[in-house]
């Protein structure tokens, strides 16, 4: 009952509304300072989780640009075959995607097709099979919400291949299951064949051309990458962690100056708040805090007693803020993830074992720092011209 | 452990000056006195004279400005404040006019307080506990709060937590300044039983009947003792 602990939970039990005021103000900040841990980071680890997922670990452009974004590579079919032919690479395939629309029956949606090289498969089956006969083709779930199909259904397809004006003749493919894709955004019908197919439906047979090569190292993702640009200069190849580091660069790093500069608020915020409430609750017991020193009380342990409190405080309003925070930040992710072009498994809030200790680091140093002030408050009270003014008062 | 003149405080001129943004303030002047164990002193005279800044040095939580303070044969100007505060802890206690007990605390808690700081044992401390609150007369009301006591309850729970470390010295300001004169006289006989115990007393008090229960009265004006009479 009388450690500096036990004394402090007293001492603010005392003083129940104010103390639970505190420990919900700390919960609120507690849990804004959470989420803003989890964003600072959480496109960047969502982003390489999926990278990872998908099996590859260089991705090959024409440019400097990321996959994707950049021009297409002319003869990826050559191309390909001299970097599988490299020692340090296992498996190259070739990935391209067009505009498209799809149809079935009088239903039609515009969306995004797909094409792969035969033997990858960069999606994951949800209901049928994979697509292994010619003019297969896989679509994702809204798709199939939208189209009403399911497996064995045939749609038509419009593949737009860069010019809208003057779109190739639409071609039947067979749907041979429902998948989740990579990449896919939320309200995009997406459907998915091998590339073949898709220059087929571009009009373009053996044209050869893709986005980008998806390449699988022999195990050494940097060497590989290293072996690639020196087999063709003319291509420029990134292992995931480059990529990760380039998206950094780009506009990851707007959420993360974002998130700085919130949690920055917030601990500032928090740090005023139990300052202010700490101090009020010493400034109204000056004196008995000066009664406890000349009873013989040190200066180390009234001290330590501010300390207990504003930790008690900040303790107990930082173990709710987890769970508050974690819901939260999902209800924020659904939020963001409204916003057009996001992909369905890209999350901007990611739990992680370091944003939860880093959480309890910069809580205990807020309740260090917001004892900082009322702790030299009792540090240096004047004991006989405190139990004076006290009479006088 | 007194000093080596068997004198529990000895005080040699010792002068307090406050410094004030309209001049210094001279609290205490120059006054010389001793304390001995088994003595009952009570300090007089009108408010503002010194009687309480006097009390305060004698007590170690105010240092002197100038002359020597020696308590049981240290001088106080070369202790540092933590061991002051042992000092304090271990040999002197304190009777507030405002009692300053813990309202979060039992009567029984709150004169466990200083034995937990002195590092007693929790089960010893208990006991110890008890045992004062029944020497002062509340062993009925251990596990009662300050809110549920008298005025007279509770100064009597502030003298057995000043008791709680048997104190060598016990210090009391005005210790029946807020009690109604009947409650006053029942602290005033609890404090000379403490005394006749063995514990030296001193006593700031505005009361002439408390005060003319001590075997020394001094009476203080412009912080100097005008008198002392012996009784």
């Amino acid at each position: 009952m009388m450690a500096p602990l036990a004394f402090a939970w007293r001492t603010l039990v005392r003083q129940p509304a104010r103390s639970a005021l505190g420990v919900l103000g700390v919960a609120a900040v507690g849990a804004l300072l959470l989420d803003m841990l989890l964003l600072s980071e959480g496109l960047v680890l969502s982003m390489r989780e999926l990278l990872d997922r998908m099996g590859f670990d260089v991705r090959v452009t024409a440019g400097e640009a990321l996959p994707g974004a950049g021009p297409d590579i002319a003869n990826a079919t050559a191309a390909a075959a001299a970097i599988a032919a490299l020692p340090s690479v296992r498996r190259v395939t070739s990935i391209r995607s067009e505009d498209a629309e799809l149809r079935f029956r009088d239903q039609r949606v515009d969306g995004v097709f797909l094409g792969v090289g035969a033997d990858a498969r960069l999606w994951t089956i949800v209901r049928g099979r994979e697509p292994t006969a010619p003019r297969e083709v896989v679509v994702n779930q809204y798709a199939a919400e939208t189209l009403r199909i399911e497996p064995g259904a045939t749609l038509t397809l419009s593949a737009y291949c860069g010019t809208e004006d003057a779109a190739p003749p639409a071609l039947s493919f067979r749907v041979s299951g429902v998948a989740e894709l990579p990449f896919e955004r939320p309200g995009t019908a997406s459907g998915a064949t091998l590339l073949a197919d898709l220059e087929a439906a571009c009009g373009e047979p053996g044209a050869g051309l893709a986005d980008f090569l998806a390449v699988t190292s022999a195990g050494d993702a940097s060497a590989a990458a290293a072996a690639i640009a020196a087999a063709r200069p003319d291509l420029t190849a990134f292992t995931n962690d480059q990529l990760i580091g380039r998206m950094q660069q780009g506009g990851f790093t707007y959420f993360r100056q974002i998130s700085t500069v919130l949690a920055t608020i917030t601990m500032t915020f928090a740090l005023l708040l139990i300052t202010v409430l700490l101090t009020v609750s010493v400034n109204q017991r000056l004196g008995e805090v000066a009664a406890l020193r000349a009873l013989g009380f040190s200066q180390r342990r009234v001290v330590l007693d501010v300390l207990c409190e504003s930790a008690l405080i900040v303790g107990t309003g930082g173990a709710l803020s987890v769970p508050i925070g974690l819901l939260l930040a999902g209800w924020l992710d659904a939020i963001l993830k409204r916003m057009p072009g996001i992909p369905t498994q890209m999350h901007f809030f990611v739990f992680e074992p370091e944003a939860l200790g880093i959480h309890a680091g910069l809580l205990a140093a807020t309740a260090l720092l917001a004892a900082a002030y009322p702790m030299r408050v009792v540090a240096r009270l004047p004991i006989a011209a405190t139990l004076r003014n006290e009479v006088i008062s | 452990m007194s000093g080596a003149n068997g004198l529990i405080v000895s005080a040699d001129r010792i002068t307090r000056v406050f410094p004030m943004p309209a001049g210094p303030v001279v609290a205490v002047r120059a006054v010389t006195l001793t304390v001995a164990p088994g003595d009952h002193i009570a300090i007089r005279g009108p408010s503002g004279c010194g009687k309480s800044t006097l009390l305060h040095m004698l007590g170690c939580v105010d240092a002197p400005s100038s002359g020597t303070l020696v308590f049981e044969g240290r001088d106080i100007a070369t202790l540092n404040d933590r061991s002051r505060s042992l000092l304090r802890l271990r040999h002197i206690g304190f009777v507030f006019q405002r009692f300053f007990l813990l309202p979060m605390l039992t009567a029984a808690e709150n004169v466990e307080l200083p034995q937990a700081e002195a590092g007693v044992p929790a089960r010893e401390r208990r006991r110890r506990s008890i045992e004062l609150l029944e020497y002062v007369g509340l062993g009925a009301r251990a596990d009662h709060r300050p809110s549920q006591l008298s005025g007279g309850e509770m100064q009597r729970v502030a003298i057995a937590r000043a008791l709680a470390n048997r104190p060598r010295l016990l210090l009391a300001d005005e210790p029946t300044g807020e009690l109604d004169q009947g409650t006053g006289e029942q602290v005033a006989a609890l404090l000379d039983r403490v005394n006749t115990d063995g514990t030296a007393l001193v006593i700031v008090t505005h009361d002439p009947a408390l005060a003319g229960r001590a075997g020394r009265v001094l009476t203080m004006r412009d912080g100097g003792i005008e008198a002392e009479a012996r009784q």
